[in-house]
Parts: C-alpha cells; structure tokens; sequence
C-alpha cells in the first residue's frame, strides 16, 4: 500500500493525465447547420465549416427545433442557421444576420466554436465584395510560451503537479500514521535508536527523495509538448518542486500530529488538497477569487510552485521572479515540519507509553489466562479422578 | 411479503443510523457532501474574470494609438493598466503578474494605414492561463479590429465611391450575430460546478461504501454488533437493505442541491421532475452496486479513500465536461464507460442544466442503467464470494 500511495498512484495517474490530453489542441467540435438558403454562399459556407479542422458539422438539421434538441442532447456544441434568402440579400447589401445559437455549457468547446464559426463567415463574407482589398489592421494573438495553445503543456503539466502536490501530503499522511493504526510505535522509535528525530528524518527524507526524482521524471516528460526546457529552468523548476514536496510532506505529517489517526487525517488531507487545483488559479485566476479564498490559495503550496512553473514560459524574464515563489515554499516546508515535530514528538511519547502499558497488561491477561486454564485443567482432572473412583467404588460394591 | 419488507427496512435503518454514529462514516456520508458543495463553487463566486489588468505599449505615439488605447480601457473583458514605451518593461510586469497580458501598437501605424498600407498589432497573453487568454485575446483583438474596419470602410468608400452604408454592408455583408442559450454571462462556476457536484455525489458514496464495508456479514470494525442479528442477515437481505439506505440518503442530496446549492450559487434549474426522478433512480443505483462491488476488494476501512483521491481527477476529465470525448484515446474512453460518472455527468447537465425532457435524458440513462444491472449482479457475487471466505487481515 505505501508504495502505492508513495509512487505507483501519482506516476500512474500523472502519465493517464497527460495521454489524455494527447490530442494536444481541442478539434472536432460538434456543431449544426440549419441551412434555409440553398444558395451558392450557402454551400460555401457549409463547405467551408466541414473543412474546418476545430470544427466538425455532426448534423445538418431540417429545422431549427431538430438542432436544438441535439444541444439539449449534448450532441451539438453550437448551430447556426443560415437564413432563407441569405444570398440574394447580401448581394443588395441588405446585411442578412446569420444567428449563431452556442450552448454555452461547455465554456471551453464553445469559444473555440464560436470563435472559428466567426472566421469562416468572415473570411467568406470579406470574399464577396473586397476580395482584393486586404484586411488593414492583422491581429496576432500569442500565448507567451505555448504557443499552439496546446492543452498538454497547458492543463496537463498543471494537473500532474496537483497530482503531486496531493501524494506529497497523502504519503506522508500514511507513512506516519501507520505506525499509529498498527501499534508499531516503539518498534519504530527503537529501530532508529530510540531518537525521535532520526526517526522523523528517515520518514520524510526518503519520501520526499522519491516523490521528487518521480515528478521530475514526469515533469521533464510532459514538458515535451513544449519548447525545450533550459539548463537553469530545469533547476529552478525543481528546485521548487522539492519545495513543494518538503511542504507537503510536513503538511501530511503535521495532519497525523493533529488527528492521531490515519482515517481521519486522510480525510483532511483530502479536504484541503483533493479540490487544491480549483484554489491554485491555473484554469480560474486567483485574482478573480473573493478575498478569503485568496488568502486560501496563498497557503496551499500547489500555487505557488504553479506560479513559478509558469514563470518558466516567459524565459529569462520570468526566471527572475520565481525564486520568490520557492522562497515562500521553504518557508511553508520549515513551519509545516517544526509544527509536525513538535505534534508528532508528543504523540509518539503518549503512544509509546500506551503500547508498554498494554504489552505489561497483556501479559497480566495471559498470565490470568493461564492461571485459569491450569485452574479449570487441576479442577477437571480431580472431578475426572473423584468420578473414577466413584465409579471403581460402586464396581466393588456391586461385587 | 410484509416481513420481506420489515427485515428488508430494519436492515436499512440500522446502516442508515451507522453514517451518523460511525466518524469516519459521518465525515464522508453527511459531512463530505455538504461541505465539498458550498466549499468547491467559493474560487468562482465571481463567475467571470472580467477586467483582468493588462497593458499597452505604444510604439506609436499618434491621435491614432490613444483612441486604441483608450478603446481598450473601456473594453469589458481587460483593464489597461499600464502604457509603456518599451516592450521590455511590458514583459518583466507580466512575469510579476502585475499584468496578464499586453497589446504592441506598431511604430508608424498611423502613417502606414493613412498610406493605404496594412498594420500588424500583437498581443501578448501568458501562457500558463488559458482562460485569461481568451478574455485579453478577444478585448483587445475586438478594439484593435473596430479601427482596422473603421479604416476599411474608409477606403472602399473612397475607393468605389459609394456611401458610408453600403460601404459597410460590403466590408462585412453577411454579420453574426451569437446566441448562448444556456449559460449567458459566460460562467465559469456555471461551467464547472454542476459537473464537479456529480463526482462529488459519485465519491463521497462510493468510499463511503467501502469504508462501511459494503453488503458484508460480520464486520470487523463494528466490535459491539458484530454479532447481531441484523449485521448478520441473510445476503439479499443485506444487500438490498443497505443499498436501501444510500439510496434514501443520496436521494435527499440530489433534493438539496437542487433547491439549496442551485439557489446559493444562482445556478439555473431547468431539470423537470420525470426526468429527475429517473436520474435519481438509475444513477444511485449505478453508484451504489458500483460501490457495492469496489467494497469487497478492500482489506482496511481507509484504504479506499487513499485510492479514489487519486482516482478524482482523471474521473472528472473522462467525463466529456471538458475535454471532448472524441480526443480522447480509445482505450481510456473504453475504460470510462466503466464509471458511472462518464454517463452520468452529461445528463445531469442535459436535465438540470439545459431542461431535458425524458425523451431526450433517455439516451444518457440507458448506459447508467445498464450499469446498475451489471454491478448489482457483479456485486451480489463478490458478496457472497466474501461471505465465504475466511481473511485475517484488515479492519473489515
């Protein structure tokens, strides 16, 4: 089970994240046309939107009402409905408005949807008159550092470092809370000379050691799909993912130190670092949070080791700042580990005293025990003997 | 008949009693669902990120560029911050995220566009945000865009000589005009939240089956009544008494974040009650035979915990919330179709999010119902397998 927890789960689920996003951008998004027109621009327009790479024209609707309920359905991202005349009108520069009904639900697949319905219209619209007068003012929009937009530099490396940041705690929650469930406190404590801090430290160090060496395996993985990563970036990157680990590990630890028991601090664990990457502000921004919240995600490590992974995309610029951030997680790994030390060293002491208290009347329960069990043998043997004689007694009676 | 149902509902009530007198059943059965409904949405309560701070770098320096600027200063989605002169002052505030984004008017864009010519205005957003993304990319690409058909306009005017109305109509002759249907501020919380409450169902009941041990006879933890006759009823009895219990007490959930969680966090309630009900029905049972069958795998009460939050994350992404299901590989969306989660995420959202009627849900709950079927066969097998079977170790 430790090895589970410890490496198996978050390597295993870290490299299903990133498979998942392996279509790297989202395509094929399922839209609808009601076409009323049945024009030559009609036909354009159609074609033109089945060519379309991001889009996919899942139905061709006959009336307005079959698309709709194909969105009610979940089957259409989007439709629109080219209308009747559309052709003729446009050509008398009567502008006929062609509605584009989005579900809206899925916020993701519906900007892009929309986005790209948009610019096949007005590639085709901008054709029909101007075709030789170019746009004047181009537009570039460029995300700094993913360029394509792609969803496993995006999403996937954010998810296998919340991955992480959740077995960072929920390790160290198992690794020091099974000595509790099982009662293995003084095997423990005497296996490490009977020093608590040897112990603490032969808990975290190899936990944190593996943990790391398996997210920088996985980080440098994932980190693929973007642009190379640099000497200085892949140190500083790690350097904070260690620090995050160290925090973590002394979050968990310091849970134990709260609950005393694995059940219960796995559950806070839990609480606090199953929902981690909702507070972190990788998909919502921090800044848009109410101010409680943000003092929240200020606390979970995951934000900031986020922080610094992202500073990692602007190149020299970024790497400046994001020490800062890693400054803030040694800070949050000293007080989680002298807190756990302090919370553990006392908890250990008390169980430590409970387990000699119940091995000494575990003993006294045997010792009765035996004492009984000689007691019902001596008493059975001399009813045995008196019915023995009893019985011989009668025999020469009866003789 | 009548005793069927008695022992059927004696069962029932005493599992019931467990999830408020066992801790660890109390945290996940009662607490869990409650707390993880008004804590999760709390990030998003300000639905949308509008005026995210962005800047300007005009490298222009004309009528021209301060109107754009002061264009994108009133645009909804960004809030201009800062102008710069230098793109390398805009680039060191975007890494101290005093910025999320920023937009390069070219030098001489005044000139080049009065001159007939064709301008390239970049912007800039941070990569790591892809959300923050669209909302600068579309701030600033509608203003930047406003001058260039502005311009356009212009030209084919004087160009082909014709009034400024019809040389609008030819700039752009066929326009759209875009409907959301159903969730028209554009909500993020709107977006997220509806989905994440079905995992949030689906997990909470799911471990805390298997931290109740699931259908079993005699368990472990249960030192006092371990014995009992009711801890020891017959196997259906067991089985179909304690899903009884989940069922009544999940059912009460959906109820209260349909009229409670909805409300708080003004989500739309479109869900009509037939379909409600059959998403109740099928889903809970789905769900429950599901966690009926994962119980009697597990040796100890917490281990089921430590694996399904792991198990979160790539449950909620396999769930075509987000992620179309069309990207995904074969084989993950193969392995999907074994969670309940996968069919019943889209229907919730297909009922309660966009009024559904049952004709139209029925095609996401055949999958759901088939299922229930499947685990509750599944279940009742590994059950009595596990009845059998004599294991020393553990707390179960």
């Amino acid at each position: 089970m430790l090895w589970l927890v410890l490496l198996i789960l978050p390597l295993g689920t870290s490299v299903f994240m990133m498979d998942l996003f392996s279509a790297e951008i989202i395509q094929h998004v399922p839209i609808g046309i009601v076409n009323q027109d049945r024009s030559q621009l009609a036909d354009e327009i159609t074609m033109a939107l089945k060519a379309d790479p991001v889009l996919e024209v899942a139905l061709e609707c006959g009336d307005r009402s079959e698309c709709e309920h194909a969105v009610v359905r979940g089957e259409l991202q989007a439709f629109l409905v080219l209308p009747n005349e559309m052709e003729r009108r446009a050509l008398r520069f009567e502008t006929p408005v062609i509605p584009v009904y989005s579900s809206g639900q899925n916020y993701l697949t519906n900007t892009f949807a929309v986005k790209e319905i948009r610019s096949v219209i007005s590639s085709i619209g901008s054709n029909l008159f101007t075709k030789q007068m170019e746009e004047p003012v181009q537009v570039e929009i460029k995300s700094v550092g993913n360029n394509s937009g792609n969803y496993q530099g995006f999403l996937g490396l954010g998810l296998v470092t919340a991955i992480f940041h959740l077995a960072g705690i929920l390790a160290a929650v198992y690794l020091f809370s099974f000595p509790f469930r099982d009662h293995r406190i003084r095997e423990f404590l005497a296996a490490a000379g009977g020093s608590r801090v040897v112990l603490g430290a032969a808990m975290v160090l190899p936990l944190v050691v593996i943990q790391w060496l398996s997210m920088v395996a996985v980080y440098a993985y994932a980190h693929r799909a973007l642009a190379p990563m640099t000497f200085d970036e892949f140190i500083i990157v790690s350097a904070g993912q260690l620090a995050m680990l160290l925090a973590c590990s002394g979050a968990g630890a310091a849970f134990v130190g709260i609950t005393g028991n694995m059940r219960m601090s796995s559950s806070v664990a839990g609480v606090i670092a199953g929902p981690a990457f909702a507070f972190a502000g990788q998909t919502f921004p921090v800044m848009a949070m109410p101010f409680a919240v943000r003092c929240f995600a200020f606390l979970l490590p995951l934000t900031h080791i986020l922080k610094v992974q992202s500073m990692m995309l602007l190149g020299s610029v970024g790497k400046a700042h994001a020490w800062e951030s890693i400054v803030v997680l040694l800070f949050m790994a000293l007080f989680w580990h002298l807190l756990a030390s302090k919370l553990l060293f006392l908890r250990w002491k008390v169980a430590e005293e409970k387990e000699a208290d119940w091995e000494a009347r575990e003993k006294l329960h045997l010792k009765d025990k035996l004492k009984n069990i000689a007691g019902a043998v001596a008493s059975d043997l001399s009813i045995r003997k008196a019915v023995a004689s009893d019985k011989a007694l009668k025999g020469v009676n009866h003789d | 008949m009548i005793d069927l149902f008695k022992r059927l509902f004696k069962v029932a009530f005493a599992e019931w009693k467990l999830f408020y007198t066992d801790p660890a059943a109390v945290l996940l059965l009662v607490v869990a669902g409650v707390l993880y409904a008004f804590y999760y949405p709390t990030p998003y309560m300000n639905q949308t990120a509008s005026k995210v701070p962005v800047a300007v770098v005009d490298l222009d320096h004309t009528v021209m560029s301060r109107d754009l600027t002061q264009m994108s200063a009133a645009a909804q989605q960004i809030d201009v911050r800062y102008v710069f002169t230098d793109i390398r002052e805009a680039e060191d505030a975007l890494a101290q995220e005093k910025i999320y984004g920023f937009m390069v008017i070219p030098k001489d864009m005044e000139k080049t566009l009065r001159n007939g010519g064709k301008a390239n205005v970049n912007v800039f957003t941070h990569g790591a945000y892809v959300m923050l993304h669209g909302n600068i990319g579309t701030g600033f690409a509608t203003c930047a865009l406003t001058v260039g058909a502005t311009t356009k306009v212009k030209r084919i005017a004087l160009g082909k000589k014709v009034p400024a109305a019809k040389a609008m109509a030819m700039r752009d002759p066929i326009p759209i005009s875009i409907q959301t249907m159903y969730n028209n501020t554009g909500s993020y919380s709107n977006y997220v939240v509806p989905s994440v409450l079905v995992l949030i169902l689906q997990q909470t009941l799911v471990i805390g089956i298997c931290i109740l041990g699931g259908a079993r006879a005699h368990r472990k933890f249960r030192k006092s009544n371990r014995d009992s006759a009711v801890e020891n009823e017959l196997m259906p009895y067991r089985y179909f008494g304690r899903s009884l219990a989940y069922f009544l007490h999940y059912c009460s959930f959906i109820l209260f974040y349909h009229f409670v969680v909805y409300n708080v966090f003004d989500f739309p309630r479109r869900g009509e009650i037939l379909p409600m009900i059959g998403f109740a029905i099928v889903f809970l049972f789905s769900v429950i035979n599901f966690g009926m069958v994962l119980s009697q795998v597990f040796l100890r009460r917490e281990t089921s915990m430590q694996l399904f939050l792991y198990m979160s994350i790539p449950i909620l992404f396999l769930s075509n919330f987000s992620w179309p299901s069309d990207l995904i590989p074969t084989w993950m969306k193969g392995l999907s179709c074994l969670l309940p989660s996968t069919f019943a995420i889209p229907a919730w959202l297909t009922i309660e999010q966009r009024g559904a009627d049952v004709y139209d849900a029925a095609v996401l709950l055949y999958p759901l119902a088939l299922q229930a079927v499947f685990y509750l066969l599944l279940g009742l097998v590994l059950t009595n397998l596990r009845d059998g079977s004599k294991l020393k170790t553990g707390d179960m």
